[in-house]
């Protein structure tokens, strides 16, 4: 006979596969409602935008809340939000006609008093990420009910980019009055096209459409954004129909989901450059102790030229698996990007010169070759990129014209803690950032707090505090030319390509449109595939 | 027994005031959390306001002192950038690493008893054999890639199990049979080992002489002495499972512990971070004491005081 224990056990397994049968399909939706699942990498930070400046968090917070206005979808230009219409009056103000009669999602009147609320929130609570990236703003005047002017310390070219950046998202006064910024996160409240219904911290967000919201309610009922941090695992998701859009594809996948039905794979610019970075000076980052004795052979300005010539951008863009070959810093839509003179496929090819990159190993004083250069790489980054192979042949490359390449491959984390954080490398590293041409210029300042390179050049800097303050678009232009000559002349910061984001969805069911900034926020980029 | 209990409890204490001491100096070796959590436009100044907001600029000790003052009452501080009590979202985290953590503990005594002493009765035996083989298998396995093959085969394949997450019943299936193999397989060969050393005494002999059936000389005599050092590896390995099931939590997105403060870790977000090692160190510290509790229960000739 058996046991009471033997019999518990069993019961129990067997409950459990009946629990498995019982409940498949497993995720089963409702007829009623359309459902739209994004596997998200995680982590997500917090629903009360402002406090982080973690552009993943953000993708989530701009379904809930409305901004002033908003880059539009293929990065063109902006579109209104909370406000209908918006001009320049003068060099250093911005007037907002905002919607009429628009509300939260509680209600509360979404006014001209609770724009300039949530801007002087951001600008002066010191605690928030984004809280100097407002410093801009000089004031908030309430003009009217639905009428706002913003004005700027300084005439502000970017102004509607930075105002359309993180933490332009507008939060009900009234109700975080009432509850609190503890409770506010809990159950946040906002004015955009989704409510946040449901939510368990960092791993799953429900978003129900909002019948009130001023633009119609959206076409999909339900956008649930489900934290799934293996790549492996979001894949095996989408190919099981749980999930209906993944991001950053791993290049190894990509075969296997182009095949699979009702899947389509789509890429897009993602907003992020890739680098390489060489080190121009003993101080920066870590250097000091890690390294107290090595002399980079990039402090010579004729090695980072030799190694900007030696490389074939255009194999590393392939080597990547999906990127745009490029020379310029700026991101090639923004018409700062210099796309003629530095992105375009000639410009790009007339670089690669390993015969002018020897000569100039010969005129550093390195004749023979042999010269000791240390890469530092990751693995991988999150989207879905193969910079180990990247490494790789920039090795090989480098090797070719008398460099002896010493890789250093680590884990992204491991990478992020002692490289790419903390300075911790010797000659060369690999890294990918943002290319939005307000950031740009002040990274490259004396003043500017990086562990990666001390940079310093007064005559640059003027150049590029002239760039943020002038208006007029030629003299920009003009002031660009020679912002990008100090930039070649320095060769630290080599660009090697524009990251191209690679997305796969459920395209039997849904439409879906990248954004050219990468950001994975649905508004009007997603829709029903029979709609 | 009393006296044991009370003195088993006042060495978990112990054990947890040296695990908030290493909780708290331990995470604050990976270096400022300022510099890890502010954008790369803040300058040293401001960087400098934000520790004083958060209290980093105050000495260590003092810090610790605060956060041990806290602490006791359950109040490990508001997490950086949720702004939400990082014991909030411990507890929303730990009913689902407990009940993973419970499922396949079940799953893995559930085989590895029967297997255990199956192979011991049958020393040498075709299933003997077998066993040890899917014992090594088990043990050899990767829970990482044991868990998307079981994704592989079960969600795309079959379009049977949900792929991730805790919302449905069935999501438990997967990521409890990955943890629970793992621990099947080692705890299997224990219990062989520990019931051949109990089958070869003399009183297993006796109790054969005396007529009595294999079943009853099996769980009435020898198995009470062999689960000694069995629950003490369970203890043990539950410990594990509570503590490291990171990898399991991330392959199916469990909404779990382990990846709370993995995540917590990434950002240095020390208030979770601290208050989840503790929490870890609870359940570990708790489970112990039970299982020094349930020896005396278990083999009467253990008596503690």
């Amino acid at each position: 006979m058996m046991s009471k224990t033997h019999r518990g056990v069993l019961v129990a397994l067997l409950l459990m596969v009946v629990l498995a049968l019982v409940s498949a399909p497993a995720t089963a939706q409702d007829d009623e409602m359309t459902e739209f699942v994004f596997a998200h990498t995680g982590p997500i930070r917090t629903m009360d935008a402002p406090v982080t400046w973690f552009g993943s968090t953000h993708w989530l917070t701009n379904l809930l809340y409305e901004c002033l206005i908003w880059r539009s979808l293929d990065g063109s230009g902006y579109v209104g939000q909370a406000a209908a219409s918006w001009e320049a009056t003068d060099d250093t103000t911005w007037r907002f006609n905002l919607r009429p009669g628009i509300t939260f999602h509680n209600g509360e009147p979404l006014d001209a008093e609770a724009v300039k609320w949530n801007i002087d929130r951001v600008r002066t609570r010191e605690d928030f990420m984004v809280h100097p990236q407002w410093l801009f703003v000089n004031d908030v005047i309430v003009i009217d009910d639905v009428t706002v002017d913003v004005t700027t310390h300084q005439p502000h070219p970017y102004f509607e980019y930075d105002v359309s950046f993180n933490g332009c998202q507008l939060l009900p006064p009234d109700y975080m009055a009432e509850v609190g910024e503890e409770e506010f996160a809990r159950n946040p409240v906002g004015s955009g096209p989704y409510m946040l219904t449901e939510f368990s911290e960092s791993d799953r967000y429900v978003f129900d459409a909002w019948d009130d919201y001023w633009g119609g309610r959206p076409e999909v009922d339900r956008v649930i954004y489900q934290v799934i941090p293996e790549q492996a695992a979001q894949v095996a998701a989408l190919l099981a129909g749980q999930v209906d859009l993944i991001s950053g594809v791993p290049p190894a996948d990509r075969e296997q989901l182009e095949a699979a039905e009702g899947i389509s794979l789509v890429s897009e610019a993602g907003g992020r450059m890739q680098h390489l970075l060489a080190r121009i000076d003993l101080e920066a980052g870590i250097m000091p102790e890690a390294y107290p004795d090595y002399q980079p052979v990039t402090l010579d300005p004729r090695v980072r030229y030799a190694v900007s010539h030696a490389l074939d951008r255009e194999l590393l863009a392939e080597v990547h698996g999906a990127a745009s070959a490029r020379l310029g810093r700026v991101c090639a839509h923004f018409p700062e990007g210099g796309a003629d003179s530095f992105n375009s496929p000639e410009a790009v090819a007339a670089n690669y010169d390993p015969d002018r990159a020897r000569e100039l190993l010969a005129e550093a004083g390195y004749p023979d070759g042999g010269v000791k250069i240390y890469l530092d790489s990751p693995t991988a980054d999150a989207r879905g990129g193969s910079e180990k192979e990247v490494a790789e042949v920039i090795s090989v490359m480098l090797e070719e014209v008398g460099f002896d390449v010493e890789l250093n491959i680590l884990d992204p984390s491991a990478y992020r803690e002692q490289v790419q954080t903390s300075g911790g490398h010797r000659d060369l590293m690999l890294i990918n950032q943002g290319c939005a041409p307000s950031l740009v210029p002040l990274f490259y300042q004396c003043n500017w707090p990086s562990n990666l390179a001390r940079v310093c050049n007064e005559e640059w800097d003027e150049v590029s505090n002239e760039i943020l303050r002038t208006i007029d678009f030629d003299a920009r232009m003009a002031l660009w030319d020679q912002w990008w000559e100090f930039m070649f002349e320095l060769g630290m910061q080599m660009t090697l390509y524009e990251i191209q984001a690679v997305y796969a969805y459920d395209s039997e069911n849904f439409t879906f449109e990248p954004r050219r900034d990468g950001w994975m926020t649905f508004r009007g980029n997603i829709g029903l595939a029979d709609g | 027994m009393q006296q044991f209990i009370a003195t088993r409890i006042f060495q978990g204490l112990i054990t947890l005031i040296i695990v908030s001491f290493l909780a708290f100096f331990l995470v604050r070796l990976k270096g400022d959390p300022v510099d890890i959590t502010a954008p790369p436009t803040f300058n040293e100044d401001q960087k400098q306001r934000l520790r004083e907001l958060w209290g980093f600029d105050k000495p260590l000790a003092e810090q610790y002192v605060i956060f041990v003052t806290r602490a006791v009452t359950g109040d490990f501080g508001i997490a950086y950038l949720s702004k939400r009590p990082a014991m909030e979202l411990v507890i929303e985290r730990l009913g689902a690493t407990w009940l993973l953590a419970g499922v396949a503990s079940l799953i893995g005594l559930s085989v590895a008893l029967p297997l255990g002493i199956i192979s011991s009765l049958n020393r040498n035996s075709f299933f003997d054999l077998g066993s040890t083989m899917l014992a090594s298998i088990g043990t050899a396995m990767p829970s990482f890639w044991l868990g998307l093959m079981m994704i592989i085969f079960f969600s795309v394949r079959l379009r049977l199990l949900p792929a991730f997450g805790a919302r449905d019943p069935s999501a438990i299936i997967m990521p409890s049979l990955t943890m629970g193999v793992g621990m099947a397989a080692y705890l299997s060969r224990l219990t062989r080992s520990a019931m051949l050393e109990v089958l070869n005494e003399d009183y297993v002999r006796t109790a054969y002489s005396k007529g009595l059936i294999t079943r009853t000389v099996v769980f009435r005599h020898a198995m009470k002495n062999a689960l000694i050092p069995i629950m003490t590896v369970f203890g043990l390995q539950l410990g594990w499972l509570l503590g490291g099931s990171v990898v399991v939590e991330s392959v199916f997105s469990w909404p779990g512990l382990g990846r709370l403060m993995i995540d917590s870790i990434g950002v240095r977000d020390n208030t979770v971070v601290q208050a989840a090692l503790l929490f870890f160190s609870l359940s570990f510290i708790s489970i112990n004491i039970v299982i020094d509790i349930l020896y005396a229960v278990i083999d009467p000739r253990i008596r503690f005081d």
